[in-house]
């Protein structure tokens, strides 16, 4: 019996350790990634009638990076690529947190067994 | 359980009667305070700097309350002589373990809603608004602290309190790195450092002060799974810890 607790301990420890990974750029699928990328929009300036592309506006114009609250902006791939903005990955969080838990109660009876001999 | 519960109380008491607690407690507050005063030269969205720096400041302050709560404990217990006594008759070791960080894990709690709390007041001196995610935020930070709290436990069973603030610290700070930052730390060797970062828990989990800061919402189920992950690596923390304390020769 304490051989195969910890069998299955050793499974489990392997599961974790091959198959969740956590850097959201290595395994998020493509449409995530593209959803952060630099949007080259084309617009047409009200006065003048040209149309440029929004870098062009705000690489001329120099007025930093403002934008309203809660919207994506160019350039902040790196803020969406944390846990909290990547669902994809809170299946495997789960998923973990259970093997944890699974291996802390085998840690916990292995052990106290070990003891009581 | 209710040796525990019982066990449990009679830590927090012991805890709060320290002046290590208060003293921490001053540090956080004032390190926010600091952050607060720090002037903004006109530029736009101070409230995000108070923000942002302020939940890392309360993040650091998790660790430090961490070690200064817990590295004593078991040292000074075995020390005084009075570990013997109460894992001889009243209490079995796991017990003794969880009453311990029952205990320092909700003295833990109280202080960083404290700092929350002043965090807020901070905003509201500067006629700021507060987020209404920022005590889930801090919940999650609590959490985060109670998983540091079982790896001090866990040190705390085979090494001094000099060498288990370091250990500790180191865990905290690779924590923190995502797998292929860890792996580029030695090159040599991608797979097992790999591996070895896989094992190790991912802080970023607990980490939302930069969409707070910058007026995203959060799913609420994101929350429930971030929490679940924390208690359930704190758990095997502990389960880890408790393996090497019951190995021990407490003679």
């Amino acid at each position: 019996m304490r051989r195969f607790i910890l069998f299955i301990s050793l499974v489990l420890l392997a599961f974790v350790g091959c198959r969740t990974d956590y850097d959201i750029a290595d395994v998020a699928p493509a449409e995530f990634l593209e959803s952060g990328e630099h949007h080259h929009d084309e617009h047409t300036d009200g006065e003048t009638g040209d149309e440029h592309s929004i870098d062009e506006h705000v690489e001329a114009s120099h007025v930093g990076h403002s934008h309203a609250a809660s919207t994506r902006n160019r350039g902040t791939q790196w803020f969406f690529n944390q846990p909290w903005a990547a669902p994809f990955i809170w299946g495997k969080l789960f998923r973990d947190a259970v093997i944890f838990l699974a291996l802390a109660i085998a840690i916990f009876f292995i052990t106290g067994r070990r003891r009581k001999r | 359980m209710r040796a525990v519960f019982t066990f449990s109380l009679m830590t927090l008491r012991m805890l709060f009667r320290r002046r290590t607690l208060w003293g921490i407690l001053m540090v956080i507050l004032l390190a926010l305070a600091g952050i607060a005063s720090v002037p903004s030269f006109d530029v736009s969205n101070q409230g995000r700097f108070i923000l942002d720096f302020g939940l890392f400041g309360i993040e650091v302050g998790a660790l430090i309350l961490a070690l200064g709560l817990a590295a004593n404990l078991f040292p000074r217990d075995r020390e005084t002589r009075t570990l013997m006594p109460l894992v001889a008759v009243p209490l079995s070791r796991w017990q003794y373990l969880l009453g311990r960080f029952f205990g320092a894990a909700l003295v833990q709690a109280a202080a960083l809603l404290v700092t929350c709390l002043g965090l807020m007041l901070i905003l509201l001196i500067h006629k700021l608004p507060i987020p209404g995610d920022l005590l889930p935020a801090t919940l999650l930070i609590i959490v985060e602290g109670w998983f540091l709290l079982s790896t001090v436990f866990f040190f705390s069973f085979f090494t001094s309190p000099p060498l288990n603030w370091p250990l500790t610290t180191m865990l905290f700070i690779v924590s923190q790195m995502s797998v292929a930052e860890f792996a580029g730390l030695m090159p040599s060797t991608p797979g097992l450092m790999r591996t070895v970062r896989m094992l190790l828990p991912h802080a970023d989990v607990f980490h939302i002060k930069d969409p707070i800061a910058h007026g995203f919402e959060i799913e609420p189920v994101y929350f429930l799974i971030a929490i679940f992950y924390g208690l359930c690596y704190s758990a095997f923390m502990l389960s880890l810890a408790l393996a090497v304390f019951r190995g021990r020769d407490l003679k």
